[in-house]
């Protein structure tokens, strides 16, 4: 097999030695979860490298034939399970788009919030991760630090800390509980300030931006031609957020929300916020834009889940009562994608008229992601597998559900 | 006391030669490429030691230093970047065997005659209870000699300028065999790089 | 130490040399070990409130100081696995060549003034050497280990190797240019006084050369961001993934050893050895020694049964050594701040990639380090005034070390001179010719301040 010699870098080791072929995974370090890279390498270039999945499948699409939509929510939840809210969130509106529901204004804003925060969680994870995967381990912990009380206000409002089922058709299990709101803008304005401290230590750090910038770039194209969404994709460049450019029937929570994509236009990204400048040495779609984008995406989540707030205090409605859990589904197929943190989460559904589905399947938005590996690893060295693997900000549970 | 009288200097001596010879017998002995560089690293050290029992530290840390880590660099770059397969095993045939012997033997008749002529060496050494793990105070004099100046030639008799002409030190041969060993250093980097990546296809599997 | 035994104590040469050896050897082991064992829990502690959380609380009280030696037994009573595929032999000694290796270094470090196992005259350049050597033991260990990982971790040791020694090395090469010495007690003593005189302070120049060395020193000891060789998200741990157990944690002993070595040849080098930053040793010292004496006669007393002359150790003597003993002090300090730094930049820095790494070393360390170095040298040889106010045998050394070799070739003269003359010191029969060389050469260390 041919290896790509048009990496300017190659030339420094130009010595020849013995190829190797090394397992990187299930059982590594930075792998995130069991992914299994094989790589093909020499010294210390790596010229090939394939994913293997599969480790982690449980068989959620066929469970998902045995029971019924509100059953298998809690199935969802183990998908991404660093986003359960948002996995929630898309099985529960493809549900309601085959039976047609429509819920109450306050549901509507309430899963704003929900997903929002859903988001900010994910992204904390994605950017400690991306950390560990660099070899600093101090901004895990302070990820997690602030990703421990927003699990901590989830927890509140529906018992469970990872896996919550608290979306469901027809709106969510319970409202949110007294106090929760005040909490969570509490949250909100202690955790703002702290974006400053991430981006010293990751962003802005002059060996993050060594080990990122350059590193695995992504052309818009390449991202549109493997399917890449979320984040990986906008870092490219590519304008789109299903958020703004989905379908009604999810476009239509975020009606009147003031938010813009956070995406790369004319060289500058949306300047409503302190962001830190892009520095010189990035190139769009390489490690550090995909980082960034992420990174920005935990400023305007907390700006929506303040507009969310507001609203939510003063609409009408319910918190949207859930289907019967035997819910006659009528006959039909739907599909439904949302944007959830990792990218488009999208869940098929076809029923034959009875309350549980003939077939459900999900699209995951990781597995897209994760396909443009092999592409993007060719000729980097070992130590940039983990960050291009890690600046994809892969969950092995939604690859292989 | 016994414990006076007892030449715990030559027990040393003999404790690092006895550590030299057995690892360098066994780097011949050994068909492990790497575990010879091992032996090779050890027999180096405790000849290293010798250095340091001796008072000459200068020359035993320049041991540590040279040899040690020319067997490192021996090592990486004889060893990991040309072994096809990891653990490479060496057998020595026995015409190799004759070979070293004749090689070695006549080497070691040589050195040994060549030692046992010199008249002081004979006499066993002076006064073994005397001599400590004496400090060594040679390492101003070496490098001044490299910096140009004899220390050891001085003209006694010259207030001003000590300097003989003809003994003004080693810089120049200094200069020379450093400038030398860059050029060496330049040029095996130059040639260790395989011209092949001038294609766009590179090397198959 | 040995000459104390020797003189005071009356034992015989070779046993006041054992004697002195064993105990230098028990003191650096307890160095290495003891200071490994709270430099992990250290570290433990340090990385825990830099990233907000408390660190080990429970072990052995307060503070969970006995966390380490509770993480030891473990490491004891695991199980001690060979892999099949690894070079058996090499694959069980490889930890042990780094340990003896950094134990080994410290024999030259000297811990406050003529506190040093051995005195060498080449202590800097013997450290560096022996430091050369611990590199083996990660490529020993990774290349027998049998894992293409460990494999990994040792080609890019050697390939670390070979870019910091070069920076490392002319670091090192400027306080002793400045000194005109290799000999660490003798380098330490010409910092003397105030924090204006260590040489870190010497001149700009130095203070760059100071930063470049913590620089190159933090990756010769494979510290965060140059942990490449074990860098955990990559290399799985690098050359030690395959071990378990007493020898996994010899790599540790060894690590933090090495750490400490490195951070106290800086504080020797730069920052003022054992001289505190203000000189407050030797009046503490004077009324401490008040305290002590009583206890130091009753010591007289009882250990004057065993050997009369301890009796004559004269007050002065033990008024240096509690001035030594602070000085110790001061240097454990000094020491223990760098490797607190080093941890600061492990708990904060992500790793630096092997390309990254050499270029570091070599593109930026090495002219950055030429630089400093030239600029020292101007410094001395035009005698910009410096900072300093030593006393002027010493002031006048430090800042004409670049004609010190007329100075050492006019006494060489004069000693040269008296020695062809035997003394009446020399008993005969005790010195084989007319002329002793070795005498010569420690009359004229002696006649000099160096």
């Amino acid at each position: 097999m041919a290896t790509q010699v048009d990496d300017a870098r190659i030339i420094e080791f130009d010595v020849r030695t013995d190829e190797m072929l090394v397992n990187m995974g299930p059982q590594h370090p930075s792998t995130h979860g069991v992914l299994r890279l094989v790589l093909r390498t020499d010294g210390e270039i790596v010229s090939e490298v394939e994913p293997h999945i599969g480790y982690l499948h449980r068989c959620a699409e066929k469970i998902g034939e045995n029971l019924t939509p509100r059953q298998w929510i809690p199935y969802t939840d183990r998908m991404d399970y660093l986003a359960g809210m948002n996995m929630n969130l898309g099985w529960s509106l493809c549900v309601e788009k085959l039976i047609e529901h429509e819920l109450p204004e306050k549901a509507k804003h309430l899963r704003v919030i929900i997903a929002e925060m859903g988001r900010l969680a994910s992204h904390l994870v994605g950017m400690g991760a991306y950390g560990l995967d660099l070899g600093t381990f101090s901004p895990f912990l302070y990820a997690f630090r602030e990703r421990e009380r927003i699990l901590d206000l989830f927890e509140e409002a529906c018992g469970a800390r990872l896996t919550y089922s608290y979306l469901t058709p027809g709106g969510a299990t319970a409202d949110l509980p007294n106090g929760w709101l005040q909490k969570c803008e509490a949250f909100l304005d202690q955790f703002e300030p702290v974006i400053q401290e991430y981006h010293a230590l990751l962003t802005t750090n002059a060996i993050f931006i060594k080990r990122t910038a350059n590193i695995g770039v992504m052309s818009g194209e390449m991202a549109v031609d493997y399917g890449c969404t979320g984040p990986v994709l906008r870092g490219s460049g590519v304008d789109y957020d299903l958020r703004r450019d989905g379908e009604d029937r999810y476009t239509e929570l975020y009606d009147g929300y003031a938010f813009e994509v956070i995406v790369q236009r004319d060289g500058h990204y949306p300047k409503d916020h302190d962001y830190p400048a892009v520095p010189k040495e990035t190139v769009l779609g390489d490690c550090w834009h995909r980082f960034y984008v992420r990174m920005l995406e935990v400023v305007q989540a907390i700006d929506l889940v303040r507009q969310a707030i507001d609203r939510y205090s003063t609409a009408s409605g319910d918190w949207g009562v859930p289907i019967k859990l035997t819910h006659k589904l009528p006959k039909g197929e739907v599909y439904l994608e949302t944007e959830a943190p990792r990218g488009q989460m999208g869940f098929y559904l076809v029923s034959d008229g009875s309350s549980i589905p003939w077939r459900v399947r999900a699209r995951s938005s990781c597995f897209c992601n994760l396909s443009v590996t092999s592409e993007l690893c060719r000729g980097c060295l070992i130590a940039d597998v983990p960050a291009i693997v890690g600046s994809l900000d892969i969950v092995m549970g939604e690859i292989d559900r | 006391m016994l414990l006076a009288a007892f030449d715990w200097h030559a027990l040393f001596f003999t404790f690092f030669a006895l550590l030299t010879c057995g690892f360098a017998v066994a780097v011949l002995f050994s068909n492990n490429i790497v575990h010879m560089a091992f032996y090779l690293i050890l027999s180096l050290g405790a000849s290293a030691g010798l250095f340091f029992l001796a008072g000459a530290e200068f020359v035993g840390a320049m041991q540590l230093m040279i040899y040690v880590g020319g067997t490192l660099v021996l090592l990486i770059f004889g060893v990991m970047l040309t072994a096809q397969s990891r653990f490479i095993s060496m057998e020595t045939r026995s015409g190799e065997w004759v070979m070293a012997i004749i090689v070695g033997g006549s080497l070691l008749f040589l050195l040994a005659t060549a030692a046992l002529r010199v008249e002081d060496w004979r006499s066993g050494h002076p006064n073994p209870a005397k001599v400590g793990l004496a400090e060594s105070k040679t390492t101003t004099q070496i490098g001044m000699g490299f910096t140009g100046v004899r220390v050891d030639k001085l003209d006694p008799d010259v207030v001003g300028s000590p300097l003989v002409p003809g003994m003004s030190g080693y810089l120049l041969p200094f200069v020379i065999v450093s400038v030398h060993l860059l050029v060496v250093l330049v040029g095996a980097a130059y040639m260790a790089r395989t011209k092949r990546r001038a294609t766009s296809t590179g090397a198959a599997a | 130490m040995a000459e104390f035994f020797h003189t005071t104590c009356h034992l015989p040469a070779p046993l006041a040399y054992l004697l002195a050896a064993i105990i230098a050897c028990v003191l650096i082991i307890h160095v290495v070990a003891v200071g490994a064992l709270i430099f992990i829990w250290l570290e433990r502690k340090v990385s825990g409130r830099i990233q907000d959380r408390l660190g080990p609380t429970r072990v052995g009280g307060a503070f969970g100081w006995l966390q380490t030696l509770a993480d030891g037994i473990k490491l004891i009573a695991k199980e001690d696995i060979t892999p099949k595929d690894a070079d058996a032999m090499l694959f069980k000694l490889a930890p042990y060549v780094g340990f003896a290796a950094s134990y080994c270094a410290y024999i030259a470090l000297p811990f406050s003034d003529g506190w040093v196992a051995q005195h060498m005259n080449t202590a800097v350049f013997f450290i560096l050497a022996v430091l050369g050597i611990e590199v083996f033991s990660p490529i020993l260990a990774g290349y027998s280990s049998g894992s293409k990982w460990s494999l990994f971790g040792a080609m890019r040791e050697a390939a670390q190797v070979v870019s910091y020694e070069v920076p490392l090395g002319m670091c090192v090469v400027v306080p002793c240019m400045i000194c005109g010495t290799l000999n660490l007690v003798t380098i330490g003593n010409m910092q003397a006084g105030s924090f204006t005189n260590w040489l870190a302070f010497n001149d700009p120049f130095t203070f760059i050369i100071a930063c470049v060395y913590f620089t190159c020193a933090t990756a010769s000891v494979n510290r965060a961001p140059f942990d490449l060789a074990e860098a955990e998200s990559e290399l799985v741990a690098g050359f030690h993934t395959e071990y378990s157990g007493l020898r996994w944690s010899f790599f540790f002993m060894a690590e933090y050893g090495s750490m400490f070595l490195v951070s106290g040849l800086a504080a020797i080098l730069f920052f003022g050895g054992w001289h505190g930053p203000i000189p407050i040793a030797e009046p503490i010292a004077g009324v401490l020694v008040v305290v002590v004496e009583p206890l130091v006669n009753i010591g007289r007393y009882l250990l004057g049964f065993i050997a009369r002359d301890i009796g004559k150790v004269t007050d002065g003597a033990v008024a240096i050594q509690i001035a030594n003993l602070m000085g110790c002090l001061n240097f454990l300090l000094k020491g223990t701040i760098g490797v607190t730094v080093m941890m600061w930049v492990r708990w904060t820095l992500p790793r630096l990639r092997i390309d990254q790494v050499m270029t570091t070393c070599l593109k930026y360390c090495v002219p950055i380090a030429a630089f400093g170095f030239v600029g020292a040298l101007f410094w001395q040889v035009f005698e910009v005034p410096t900072l300093n106010d030593l006393p002027s045998p010493i002031g006048i050394n430090r800042s004409v070390a670049h004609e010190s070799w007329v100075v050492e070739a006019d006494r060489e003269r004069e000693i040269r001179a008296q020695a062809v003359t035997p003394s009446p010191a020399d008993l005969p029969g005790e010195s084989v010719g007319s002329f002793d060389s070795a005498a010569v050469d420690s009359l004229v260390m002696k006649g000099g301040a160096r």
